[in-house]
């Protein structure tokens, strides 16, 4: 990679694997015997490149460093992959796996070993405006051999919290799916980094082998901090601490400044919980007893089938009016549901309201939660990385196309109730996705749609999926790349190129991307030919002789736009020079000549007379029409008109030379 | 204003050369009244029917003028040509002969070409053929009078209604 570090495949690491990318030996050629390490990313998973970006090179205490990164062709796959190069970590993970136990931190160098210097790490983190996503204890690794220095592990090889077990997350997150939490913020960092201290506090996972909605619920029964602490003896010293990091209330929990504090012996208010409205009636839903709304909420999501009773038959309405007394929320449903009817009836479908319905009952409800449509659970701010993730690994994305075309995100933007300037934010770009969504032509669609809320994911065409290509000016040279191998009938800029193209180069390829959708095939063939010529044309590279052929063999209907049947001779002899310079601006200019083509089409229609024309003499002369003809007749008498001028004109100089000779 | 300003400066010119050549003008105006009547009928289709009509009389004229012209260019000889019986066969009978010229010409060169259409339309289609070689069928078309194609429809609208009841 990069003609410096030599990457064997044949040497796995597998101790240092991360659940979306498997670790390798790597050597350094300018460094030699420097121990690295390197993670190549799974396909399937878009990486963090942006965070990539940021972290190359830097060298941030507690976190472990990442010496570079990039594209490189992986023969194992047989593809190119992202490739990351971290320093080795000699002294292995903290904590094998999640289920694996382990021997406890001593207590007396807590604070000080693991605490302060992660605290400080996030700190930097967050300073460059990273969240990191990923901290649990088997991503945390002693860089010594000794085992004394702990450090934050890879925080870029998957999607933000992706690979987060639901213990780690906090309670809104661990609603969500993985793919659909969101890049999260500083204190969804410090609520896991609160979570991996308790478990790396009692040597293990508190909540193994329990079920995550399970988890959840008891989180939100209960208390994060009592959840998983459990019947668990904690550290005295640690408790305080744990609280804070612990918090479900973000803007309550610890950042590193309590931290500081506390580790300076400072003792800090105890947090208290704000308690939840509970009625004093319960509602008795799904062999259940419910005095409070979120327990409730999060239930009617685990019973989707069942939630719509308690909705349509007013139960929870007037649970909510006389129980909590809380008519502004108890409005809002009925609003929600009338709302959503009367949307249903316009539109003439009434299939799946009921689950419209019970998705915006449930944002009211819980307002924090993510949007929760059956399958789909997601933030508003993941969708467009769930949306990568469900393209790469072919998912199904009708629960996507119903996110936007339902304006499910509006109804979640709504429910919020606070007029947030990235809430204004998601309004505009939504609104463009909807629009997206109607347009059913290249360009535009579900695909446009990720490539917008994606800023560096590859193109998922499946003519250069396998070439990585997250720039521009990448696609070309990868189409010239694969034009020997794919199916040289299918076109070169498919669905995904052109939303590819649209979505990072608006502005050079949007016309020409138009041109392509035309229903005509010849100006269709011309605009995608058009598409490549002016990619080529601003961004090189030069010459694109694959390409150029391939592109070349689909200008049968340009060619047979013309009508003049000696031009198109002409050029299927002159296309192939063309072909050989390789050059797409050259071939379209030549094919799309406008004077050529008013020439063609003047010949045309001047052609189209002339056969009309005879077409109707031979119709008269067939139809001995020839003496009605009103061109004979003017014929005949203009032949009468000569002949008796000419009669005059003699007898006259015939009389006239009588008269004088 | 301009156009009846030169209206006027022509009949101001044209009374004295009339009145100079006025012996003329009387056999003229006697002669060639089928031109003029010629001009009346045919103004609708052209001025063919008149030029030809007044070139024939002209000629059927021209004998007599050359006499005015030779003989004398006086108003006496003038009467005398206008009150001959034999002039007046001549005038008017080369007018009609100048009017039958103008009515059978036209069926003569439509009996021409009829005679040399097959040629044509040989040639025609070799017209054709070779347009089409050029330019692709599409520059094909096919000719229907106007009349033909509403018939043809009639025609169309007729077989496919639905037949009527067998009478009793």
């Amino acid at each position: 990679m990069r003609d410096r570090f030599t990457l064997y495949c044949d040497r796995p690491i597998p101790a240092l694997d991360m659940p979306n990318a498997l670790a390798y030996e790597v050597a350094d050629r300018k460094q030699e015997g420097r121990p690295l390490y390197a993670l190549v990313c799974k396909p399937e998973m878009p990486p963090r490149i942006s965070v990539m970006r940021t972290l190359k090179g830097l060298e941030i205490p507690a976190v472990l460093h990442m010496v570079d990164w990039g594209v490189a062709e992986w023969p194992l796959a047989e593809r190119k992959c992202v490739i990351v190069i971290y320093h080795r970590p000699l002294g292995g993970r903290v904590m094998d796996s999640m289920a694996s136990t382990f021997k406890r931190i001593p207590d007396h160098q807590f604070a000080r070993a693991v605490i302060k210097p992660i605290a400080d790490g996030l700190v930097e983190l967050a300073l460059k405006g990273i969240a990191h996503r990923s901290i649990r204890p088997d991503n945390l690794y002693y860089m010594d051999e000794q085992r004394t220095k702990i450090v934050l592990g890879d925080c870029v090889t998957s999607v933000p919290s992706h690979d987060q077990p639901v213990v780690l997350e906090t309670i809104e997150s661990g609603m969500a799916m993985p793919s659909g939490r969101g890049g999260g913020t500083y204190a969804d960092d410090m609520y896991a980094f609160g979570a991996t201290i308790l478990m790396l506090a009692i040597g293990r996972n508190p909540m193994q082998g329990v079920p995550d909605a399970e988890i959840t619920r008891r989180k939100i029964q209960m208390g994060s901090y009592a959840a998983l602490v459990g019947d668990e003896r904690m550290p005295v010293a640690q408790i305080e601490c744990l609280r804070g990091l612990l918090t479900d209330d973000a803007e309550q929990r610890w950042a590193a400044t309590n931290i500081d504090l506390w580790l300076n012996g400072k003792r800090l208010t105890p947090i208290q919980a704000k308690p939840e409205s509970t009625a004093q009636r319960p509602l008795r839903f799904a062999d259940q007893e419910f005095h409070s709304i979120r327990p409730l909420s999060y239930a009617m999501y685990q019973n989707w089938e069942k939630a719509i009773s308690i909705i349509s038959d007013g139960t929870l309405e007037i649970w909510i009016r006389r129980g909590h007394e809380i008519n502004d929320l108890a409005d809002g449903i009925a609003s929600a549901i009338k709302s959503t009817g009367a949307m249903a009836t316009i539109a003439g479908n009434k299939i799946d309201t009921d689950d419209v319905i019970i998705a915006r009952v449930l944002m009211l409800l819980d307002p924090k939660a993510p949007v929760r449509f059956r399958e789909f659970r997601g933030f508003v701010e993941g969708f467009g990385q769930s949306l990568a993730i469900a393209m790469l690994r072919k998912q199904k994305l009708q629960p996507f196309q119903d996110f936007i075309n339902r304006d499910l995100w509006r109804h979640w933007i709504n429910a919020q109730g606070k007029a947030a300037a990235e809430n204004q934010q998601y309004e505009t770009v939504f609104r463009d996705l909807k629009n997206y969504m109607k347009d059913p032509n290249s360009g535009a669609g579900l695909e446009r749609c990720v490539y917008e809320l994606n800023e560096w994911q590859f193109c998922m065409s499946p003519l250069v999926e396998a070439q990585y290509v997250m720039e521009v000016k990448g696609v070309l040279p990868a189409l010239d790349a694969v034009s020997k191998t794919v199916n040289t009938k299918l076109w070169p800029v498919d669905r995904h190129v052109a939303a590819f193209l649209r979505a990072r180069y608006a502005k050079g390829t949007g016309s020409q991307i138009d041109a392509m959708n035309d229903a005509r095939p010849d100006r269709a063939t011309i605009g995608m030919l058009s598409v490549l010529a002016i990619v080529q044309w601003r961004l090189g590279p030069e010459a694109l002789y694959g390409l150029a052929m391939w592109v070349g063999s689909l200008m049968n209907p340009v060619i047979n736009s013309y009508q003049n049947r000696n031009k198109r001779k002409d050029l299927e002899k002159e296309i192939p020079k063309l072909i050989r310079k390789g050059n797409l601006a050259e071939l379209y200019n030549f094919l799309d000549n406008p004077e050529e083509r008013q020439k063609d089409a003047e010949g045309f229609a001047w052609a189209k007379a002339e056969f009309a024309g005879a077409e109707k003499q031979i119709y008269d002369f067939e139809h001995g029409q020839v003496d009605r003809q009103e061109s004979a007749i003017k014929t005949g008498r203009q032949v009468g008109t000569v002949a008796a001028t000419l009669i005059m004109f003699v007898t006259f100089l015939v009389v006239l030379m009588g008269k004088l000779l | 204003m301009k156009k009846r300003s030169t209206f006027f400066l022509y009949v101001m010119l044209a009374i004295p050369i009339g009145l100079m050549i006025i012996p003329t003008v009387i056999v003229l105006a006697v002669a060639l009244v089928p031109t003029g009547v010629a001009f009346i009928m045919e103004r609708g289709k052209g001025y063919y029917g008149g030029l030809t009509v007044g070139a024939m009389n002209l000629a059927g004229t021209s004998p007599y003028l050359a006499d005015l012209w030779t003989q004398g260019h006086t108003v006496a000889t003038a009467t005398g040509i206008i009150t001959n019986v034999f002039a007046w066969l001549m005038f008017y009978g080369a007018a009609l002969f100048g009017w039958a010229i103008y009515s059978t010409t036209p069926a003569m060169v439509s009996a021409f070409i009829t005679m040399t259409s097959g040629n044509r339309i040989t040639a025609l289609r070799t017209t054709q053929r070779e347009l089409v070689q050029k330019w692709g069928p599409d520059v094909e078309s096919v000719y229907e009078p106007e009349g033909a194609a509403a018939a043809k429809e009639a025609a169309a609208a007729a077989a496919t209604a639905e037949p009527m009841a067998p009478r009793r």
